[in-house]
């Protein structure tokens, strides 16, 4: 049986401590159909909590120059804590509160139903977050993070109260939480905190996850023109299913990231934007999970490049995965990774938001503070071994959000595979 | 051309910084860390904060020129320097800067505002020789020839496209402050307007190097993990000898006449409901009641509890967000208040109420513990601020760029501490008057809109 697991990290440097609370499980565990669910429960759960309804619960967090911010991504929900450290004993009472006795007021119900179709607003107004929303939905259709943890209007309309306390009972229980505590508190503090807030939570031991096997990607390129009116320029994705954070390859694959496109002196940044003017920037990145997900470039390109912007890009993506990158590319990318951990871990915070996530995702303890002992014992073999099959360019989605009338026929000429023609708030 | 400081290599360190560096002022930042000003023979300022948590230094050269120094017609050029100034130099071929930062696991950055332009660099405290030698070439020695200007230009026209044309927030905000503000330079967006960027003369662009990027006219900060005497050493080597710049006046001279009415303009976005960005007239960072003005925008929308957060998203559900910021700039600003329309409801039904939240605000004004609830909160932002080397840095940064003095980081915090629930009834009536803000709203594209300015 698991236990809950936690992380500490004192650093008295400043009167502030944080702490990070991850209930596993998470968006990519809503029921098919009900896409939203952890999200609304988690939001819900906030909104009031023992003896105070949402007002008080605010008034007191406020009045105490506190935050308690929930968040929800595929793999987790989280509560997020921040105090003063003399105010510590109080929020923590609170959040033991919204993690063992949270309300689900009805009238916070419905409002939420009404408040969440208008953050699906919000994204649709902003195209850097619409590329992402379609792009997360077509890469790998079937697979559990193409469903959107926000929901959709059709999902959120199937919301109920009762499935969301449900939900709650279930999953926040003990030894299903990865609790981080980090700054201006000690050990001993840091084990009363723990107990506090685990006290009131059920003990029946972690709920089973069912780990949906990911479906394999679908053949062949395809190109979605997401049609947008008056802009002038095309918000890009190009990308496709690829590795889990923790795969064997995963210190490969990150170099082969590094070369391609996580440094201001990779290929993409160098092509479209240094070379050609194309793009504020272009970069690409392994989505970090649990399980596999994307491997995706990012850029906005001007409305009159973007059919040659996309072009170029799976040109350079098939150059990359025939021929990898070169030894001299290899070396700098690794000096640059392991130059750049003591920046991820500097801080008190940093070192427990890695290692929460570490443990959210079942990796081993110090996985990633630990990358830089895999990474020195690469070969330039090793990266190109996993470029070439960790980067698939015949298999890239690309998604365009840009006003058709202008984009549609370049995009069409760029060879990004069959082009289909969405309106910007159909999803 | 005065020639200061003395050739690293034949003196002494104690000798060099009694003779080049002087410690000006001191002060705290923090627990346990100690910022320290130094003024060079030429201009040069270097704030020094060691903190020795981890084995990197945060190294950002300040320099107090932003887009208020710039010209009509030649709006974005202290931003386009931003993009500039990472290119070739006497000694180094384009493209060395970022891969010799790179290969050290560092990163660097720039960012430019109203009052200033900084560029930011990330290293391994053992790389802090490189970095500093790195400011100091591309301080003196700045190539700017036609294909990279060139190149630069294209890149600064689409992030334009990204944050402005293509995105309402960007157009909201530099339609605000275009209306807001008549007379002073904060009328022109930093990013600078569309057909002056693109018409930025390479002549234009050499003197405003030449003019600008001088010793006298930057501060070093450096926060990390170092010895103070090797970092004196190392910036006494590479930057004694540069000789000043000969500064031109600047625009504080340029004073915004008193606003008498309120400006509205409205113009249809592809957007799902209306937005709304509303400016009150308020005062310069360092002016008492920018404290006061500070907690009042807490009050209205800085925190779950915030009475128009929750009148206007929670009890009458007619907006889906609210925020609240008041601008940190060295001269006059706005206090913002920026709301999205929830669906089926207008930017008109949002104003209404803001004027009954603000008439509430001033009938009956906050009472000694909603105004401690503000103070807390600060006191939180104050320390999440400088929780690494890189936000205490730029906390020193900007207060002795904008402000003049980097101790102003704790006088602004005691500032806060002080206020009074009379203080936030006083400045309520003071600023937060109709006839002193400009209201910008973006609402749904119909097919029939057409741009209605009043």
């Amino acid at each position: 049986m698991s236990k809950p697991v936690v992380i500490v990290e004192p650093s008295p440097d400043t009167p502030l401590v944080w702490f990070e609370i991850a209930i596993r499980g998470g968006a990519s565990a809503d029921p098919i159909g009900v896409e939203g669910l952890h999200r609304h429960a988690a939001l819900l759960a906030r909104r009031g909590a023992g003896t105070r309804d949402r007002a008080m619960l605010d008034e007191t967090l406020d009045s105490l120059g506190a935050a308690l911010d929930v968040g929800v991504s595929r793999d987790s929900i989280q509560l997020s804590g921040l105090a003063l450290t003399r105010h510590l004993d109080p929020v923590v009472d609170l959040a033991a509160d919204i993690l063992a006795e949270p309300r689900f007021d009805e009238d916070e119900h419905a409002r939420l139903l009404r408040e969440t179709p208008q953050v699906l607003d919000e994204i649709r107004d902003d195209d850097s977050a619409l590329a992402t929303r379609w792009f997360d939905w077509l890469c790998c259709p079937g697979h559990a993070y193409g469903r959107t943890s926000l929901g959709t209007e059709s999902s959120l309309a199937k919301l109920q109260r009762a499935a969301a306390i449900e939900l709650w009972k279930r999953e926040v229980v003990a030894d299903n939480l990865v609790i981080g505590l980090a700054g201006d508190i000690d050990e001993a503090t840091a084990a009363r905190v723990v107990t506090r807030l685990l006290s009131r939570l059920p003990q029946t031991g972690r709920p089973a996850v069912t780990l949906a096997v990911p479906p394999s990607p679908p053949n062949g390129r395809r190109v979605i023109l997401v049609d947008k009116s008056d802009r002038t320029q095309a918000q890009l994705r190009v990308g496709h299913l690829s590795i889990r954070y923790g795969d064997p390859d995963t210190a490969a694959l990150a170099v082969g990231e590094a070369v391609l496109g996580g440094m201001f002196s990779s290929r993409l940044m160098q092509e479209i934007r240094v070379k050609r003017g194309w793009s504020y920037g272009a970069g690409c990145a392994l989505r970090r999970s649990r399980l596999p997900h994307w491997f995706e470039v990012w850029m906005a390109a001007g409305i009159e490049v973007a059919g040659p912007a996309i072009a170029l890009t799976l040109d350079l993506l098939a150059d990359y995965a025939a021929k990898g990158p070169t030894d001299e590319e290899v070396d700098f990318a690794k000096s640059y990774l392991v130059g750049a951990m003591p920046f991820h871990v500097a801080t008190a915070r940093q070192r427990m938001q890695l290692a929460v996530r570490d443990a959210v995702f079942d990796l081993p303890a110090g996985f990633t503070a630990k990358l830089p002992e895999a990474l020195g014992q690469l070969t330039a073999a090793d990266v190109r071994r996993a470029c070439a099959t960790g980067i698939r360019p015949e298999a890239a989605v690309t998604v365009a959000v840009t006003t058709a009338d202008h984009a549609q026929e370049a995009l069409e000429a760029a060879g990004a595979g069959t082009l289909t023609v969405v309106d910007h708030d159909e999803y | 051309m005065k020639l200061v400081g003395t050739p690293a290599r034949t003196r002494g360190i104690n000798d060099r910084m009694t003779q080049s560096c002087q410690l000006d002022a001191e002060c705290p930042v923090g627990r346990g860390v100690m910022a320290r000003r130094f003024v060079l023979e030429n201009g040069l300022r270097l704030i020094s904060a060691i903190d020795k948590r981890a084995p990197i230094v945060a190294l950002q050269t300040w320099f107090r020129v932003g887009s208020r120094h710039e010209r009509p017609g030649a709006t974005g050029m202290a931003h386009l320097f931003e993009h500039l100034m990472f290119g070739q130099t006497k000694d180094m071929p384009p493209g060395e800067f970022d891969r010799l930062v790179e290969r050290t696991g560092g990163e660097s950055n720039a960012a430019t505002w109203v009052d200033w332009t900084y560029y930011r660099l990330s290293l391994p405290a053992r790389d802090l020789p490189l970095g500093v030698r790195l400011e100091a070439e591309r301080m003196q020695h700045l190539v700017l020839e036609h294909t990279p200007v060139e190149s630069e230009r294209d890149v600064v026209t689409n992030e334009r496209r990204e944050r402005v044309e293509d995105d309402v927030d960007g157009w909201l905000d530099e339609q605000l402050m275009a209306q807001a503000f008549t007379v002073h330079p904060y009328r022109w967006p930093t990013i600078g307007w569309m057909e002056d960027i693109r018409a930025l003369s390479l002549p234009d662009i050499r003197t405003f190097y030449r003019t600008w990027y001088a010793p006298n006219c930057a501060t070093i900060v450096c926060v990390g993990d170092f010895e103070e005497r090797v970092l004196l050493d190392l910036v006494a080597s590479h930057y004694g000898s540069i000789p000043p710049g000969e500064l031109p006046q600047t625009a504080s001279g340029l004073v915004e006449p008193e606003q008498t009415r309120e400006r509205i303009v409205r113009a249809p976005k592809p957007i799902a409901t209306d937005r709304l960005l509303v400016g009150y007239k308020a005062p310069g960072q360092d002016d008492p009641d920018w404290c006061v003005l500070e907690i009042v925008a807490t009050l209205l929308a800085g925190c779950p509890s915030a009475r128009l957060y929750r009148r206007l998203v929670i009890k009458s559900e007619v907006a889906s967000s609210v925020d609240a910021q008041l601008t940190p700039f060295r001269d006059p600003s706005l206090l913002r208040l920026a709301v999205t329309a929830a669906r089926g409801h207008t930017a008109d039904e949002i104003l209404g109420i803001i004027d009954q939240e603000l008439a509430l605000m001033t009938e009956r004004p906050p009472q000694k513990a909603e105004v401690e609830k503000a103070k807390a909160l600060a006191e939180t932002d104050f320390w999440s601020a400088l929780v690494d080397v890189d936000g205490r840095a730029e906390a020193l940064g900007h207060y002795e760029t904008a402000l003049g003095d980097f101790r102003k980081v704790n006088t602004i915090a005691q500032r806060l501490a002080a206020v009074t629930a009379d203080d936030v009834a006083r400045v309520v009536r003071t600023y937060l008057r109709p006839e002193r803000r400009t209201i910008v709203i973006a609402t749904p594209e119909s097919p029939d809109d057409e741009s209605d300015d009043e």
